[in-house]
């Protein structure tokens, strides 16, 4: 993908208008996009003035009735305590592997599910990662800040190697509330990732595993003699493959995202896997909403 | 065994290049080849130890000793190997085989002809030289034609030598033997002939590597030279007709020459031949219907009895008829009746356009002597001072004593034409159109014109026997052109010639245009020649028929007569003779380069059938779908 290139195209952002974000837990306080509270707070409708104090934010002064009365009144908004939805995107060298970049197709499923959530008006973070938390960006408020949403996630670049550990203690360390949170990756830590997930989820957030892989990743086309270095860690590995060596290989692939889906529903998450070679558009109508995730 | 083709160094050294490429190929297939892959860890469960340490030697050992067997033998076969003994380099030697086929080799010998002698011997030469030896097959007779290259196939060799047949000319020996050197052949020159040769075409050394295989045969032969048949100078219905026959056996022989037209005997002649003399008769025979001559020898143990008969197809000679409307015909009767070509009939004007007997056959040409017909003829015509509103060509004007100042110089209508201070007293003029001729004028304009088109016309504004021309030698000059330039074909002198194909000396008339000389082959295609001179000549290389048209005169050349060789080649003692008591030098071998390649093929087939193909389905392995792991809806 160039740097020039949307990574939804027009069409396809049509199309996802038709989905909502599902979620199946209950999160006491909060609501989903499409309900509204009485809080005042850094909400988009007007709810009330109060008196200008020190300290409060000069944006929301009312000018115009300063002007006439001379007197600084500051307008007040309601809040809309909605759920949270975090999109985890991993964006750690294993990601790059593979004849169709993993990296490139999370990135484009965080797009489209940020666009279905801008939509219904929830609030989407989106939680880039590799061995740390990086930079995250929050946007809520309707689908005219999908732009700057999507130049975010196209300005991501693969680095570093994939913990899961230590990215759920960053996680639950800085985000205290809880909420829907979608992992899109392709789950590949070298370590194991299934204790931090469940202490995720035992952290109280619904989880949404999205687990992307290339069909190398899954079927190798090589046989012979092969010199396997690991993308994240650059161990090396000479092994013989052979079709047998492949048998076993897929197997124990399979049984990995089998893992990773029991863990998901065992919590009552969702999990969906998608092959690279499966194109975006259909991954989010097909395996997305057969699963639950979307609908 | 032994390798036809290559060398065993330079086989070796093919078969180590390649197999080295092969090798390395074969290596660098199962290298370990480096890859980056996600993580490590599905790897593990899926290595095998136990297996490790033999593929990191060679694997698939098998695969690549199929691929270089399949290879080698591949080789073998470029190579040419075969079994047997292989003879040494200098051993291998280029024969040139001449083969005579002059037209004496259809001579009668026993039971069959000198040319089956021939051939036995040659075939008999041939199985004694090494199969490895190469042979060229020259058929020669008045040229020297190889008919195969440098040919070791024995069965091409017999094929060429069973397909040569006598020819229709001599043999020329120099050349044959020149052609035989040029070739560079390292082997010997080996000329199968009678001996019977041309003359003058020995050559003047013979090539030192010369074998004769000498066909022995007769030497009495009585043929026909040449035969010529000519149009009577003075009776146009006579044809003069002189043979040449000629003995070129060593005793004198009694002949007998027969002439037959259509079939019917028309003359005989008995003479007596001395030995490589000729004699040449003269038959006179009357005819004016087309028809076949035959002329033919006949005397006693002829062996070739090809050059005994001649015959030629006599064209018809066809009158011009002409038909006269005049009131005074007897002015214009001495000028066609002199003219042997020309049935000339005269009519009163009021007989134009009267009804003709059923048999009369239409005129060629009309003339009309001072009268004009109510419609114009439809065909060719001549008028005669014709009346001034009905002249086919408009009328200028009348002279009178008016001098002829110029005569016409086309070729045809202008032919002899001269006179000096010729005056007329009263002339006709006409206004000639672009395309007419002015045959005769004078100061103020032509009198007579000649008009081209699909019926040719004269006019003429004076009567020739009326005027003072009747005096002079132009009068029937100019009626004989006339004649002659409305109906050519009518004033044809025909000769007929019989030779033999080769070249053709032609001696034309003097001031012959060269420019309307044509020669014609018998199927209708033009032939080179050249003119020196009054000298014409062109060739023929196969017989048949050529035509030489000259204007007026159509020469005929039979070249069917086969032409024999005068002399007998009086073969030196130094040449080698017969056919060699020598044994083949080499066992027999087999050519085995197709069941090596078949081998060959065979292996790389079975090596791709049983690795090839596996790995070109891993090749062509794409990402595809998968299968969905879990694909029921997660609640």
């Amino acid at each position: 993908m160039t740097r020039d290139e949307p990574l939804v195209d027009r069409n396809f952002l049509e199309r996802l208008e038709r989905l909502t974000l599902h979620w199946q837990k209950s999160f006491p306080g909060l609501v989903g996009g499409h309900n509204r509270s009485r809080f005042a707070g850094s909400g988009l409708e007007f709810l009330d003035h109060r008196n200008f104090h020190h300290g409060d934010d000069l944006r929301a002064v009312n000018w115009r009735a300063f002007m006439r009365l001379e007197k600084m009144f500051l307008k007040m908004f309601q809040v809309e305590p909605r759920v949270p939805v975090r999109v985890m995107v991993d964006i750690s060298r294993s990601m790059t592997t593979g004849a169709e970049s993993k990296f490139a197709y999370a990135r484009k499923v965080a797009a489209a599910l940020c666009f279905v959530g801008l939509v219904k008006l929830d609030l989407i973070t989106i939680q880039p990662f590799s061995d740390h938390l990086e930079h995250s960006f929050l946007c809520g408020g309707g689908r005219h800040r999908f732009m700057p949403a999507a130049e975010f996630l196209s300005n991501l670049r693969p680095r570093g190697a994939g913990d899961f550990l230590k990215i759920a203690r960053e996680f639950n360390h800085e985000y205290s509330q809880r909420g829907l949170l979608i992992i899109i990756s392709d789950f590949l830590d070298d370590k194991d990732c299934f204790k931090p997930l469940q202490y995720l989820s035992d952290f109280g957030h619904e989880l949404m595993l999205v687990h992307v892989w290339a069909e190398e990743d899954r079927v190798p086309p090589w046989e012979g003699e092969l010199a396997l270095e690991d993308a994240e860690t650059g161990a090396n590995l000479e092994i013989s493959f052979d079709e047998n060596s492949r048998k076993i290989y897929t197997e124990a692939f399979d049984e990995y995202a089998a893992q990773l889906r029991r863990l998901a529903l065992r919590n009552g998450g969702r999990y969906a896997g998608l092959p690279t070679s499966l194109p975006v558009e259909e991954a989010m109508f097909g395996p997305m909403v057969t699963t639950g995730g979307l609908a | 065994m032994f390798f036809l083709n290559l060398g065993l160094g330079e086989f070796l050294t093919l078969f180590s290049a390649i197999s080295a490429g092969v090798v390395a190929l074969y290596l660098l297939d199962r290298s370990r080849r480096k890859q980056t892959v996600a993580t490590l860890k599905f790897w593990r469960p899926a290595e095998m130890p136990s297996q490790q340490q033999q593929r990191r030697r060679i694997t698939q050992p098998w695969s690549m000793l199929l691929q270089l067997l399949g290879i080698g033998l591949l080789l073998l076969a470029l190579a040419g190997v075969r079994i047997g003994q292989q003879l040494s380099e200098g051993a291998v030697r280029d024969h040139v085989l001449i083969l005579d086929s002059s037209a004496w080799m259809g001579a009668r010998v026993r039971q069959g002809t000198l040319m089956d002698d021939a051939r036995a011997q040659a075939r008999a030469w041939l199985k004694t030289i090494p199969s490895s030896d190469r042979v060229m097959v020259v058929r020669a007779d008045a040229v020297a034609a190889p008919v195969t290259r440098f040919e070791s196939n024995r069965a091409v060799i017999e094929k060429a030598i069973r397909e040569t047949q006598p020819g229709a000319a001599a043999l020329n020996l120099g050349e044959a033997l020149r052609f035989a050197q040029q070739t560079g052949g390292r082997g010997e020159i080996v000329l199968a002939t009678a001996g019977r040769i041309a003359t003058g075409e020995l050559p003047a050394t013979l090539p030192p590597n010369l074998r004769l295989l000498h066909v022995a045969g007769p030497y009495a032969n009585v043929g026909l030279r040449k035969i010529g048949l000519l149009r009577s100078v003075t009776d146009p219905d006579a044809w003069e007709i002189f043979v040449t026959a000629k003995n070129y056996g060593p005793s004198p022989t009694n002949v007998t020459l027969a002439l037959q037209f259509a079939g019917t005997p028309v003359g005989s002649r008995q003479f007596t031949l001395k030995p490589t003399s000729e004699q040449e008769a003269t038959f006179l025979f009357k005819t004016r219907a087309a028809g076949v001559v035959e002329a033919r020898l006949l005397s006693a143990g002829d062996a070739f009895p090809q050059d005994d008969r001649a015959s030629f197809e006599l064209p018809n000679q066809r009158q011009l008829r002409v038909t006269v409307y005049s009131a005074d015909p007897a002015l214009l009767k001495p000028l066609l009746a002199s003219n042997p070509n020309v049935s000339a009939t005269f009519l009163a004007p009021l007989e134009y356009g009267a009804p003709q007997p059923p048999k009369a056959e239409k005129p060629d040409v009309i003339i009309l002597d001072r009268f004009a017909p109510p419609s114009p003829p439809q065909t060719d015509s001549i008028w005669i001072e014709p009346p001034a509103l009905q002249s086919p060509v408009p009328v200028a004007a009348t002279y009178t004593k008016a001098k002829v100042t110029k005569w016409t110089n086309d070729a045809v209508l202008g032919a002899g034409l001269h006179t000096h201070d010729l005056e007329l007293d009263s002339a006709i003029g006409f206004r000639a159109g672009p395309n007419d001729i002015a045959v005769a004028s004078v100061d103020a304009g032509p009198v007579i014109v000649a008009r081209p088109g699909a019926h040719k016309t004269i006019v003429m504004g004076f009567h020739p026997e009326r005027s003072r021309v009747k005096y002079e030698l132009a009068a029937p000059l100019l009626f004989a052109n006339i004649l002659r330039w409305i109906a050519p074909e009518s004033f044809l002198r025909w000769q007929l010639t019989g030779g033999n194909v080769g070249t053709v000396n032609v001696k034309l008339a003097p001031h012959t245009d060269p420019a309307q000389v044509r020669v014609i082959g018998g199927d209708g295609s033009t032939i080179p020649y050249t003119i020196d001179g009054d000298s014409l000549r062109f060739f023929a290389s196969d017989p048949g028929t050529v035509r030489v048209l000259t204007g007026e005169k159509e020469l005929v050349y039979s070249l069917t007569v086969p032409e024999v060789g005068d002399a007998i080649w009086q073969v030196p003692a130094s040449v080698r003779r017969g056919v060699p008591r020598r044994t083949p030098l080499e066992a027999v071998t087999h050519d085995i380069w197709y069941w090596l390649a078949l081998a060959g093929a065979g292996c790389l087939l079975a090596e791709w059938i049983i690795y090839g193909r596996h790995r070109t389905r891993l090749r062509a392995m794409q990402p595809g779908r998968p299968a969905p792991m879990f694909d029921r809806k997660a609640s």
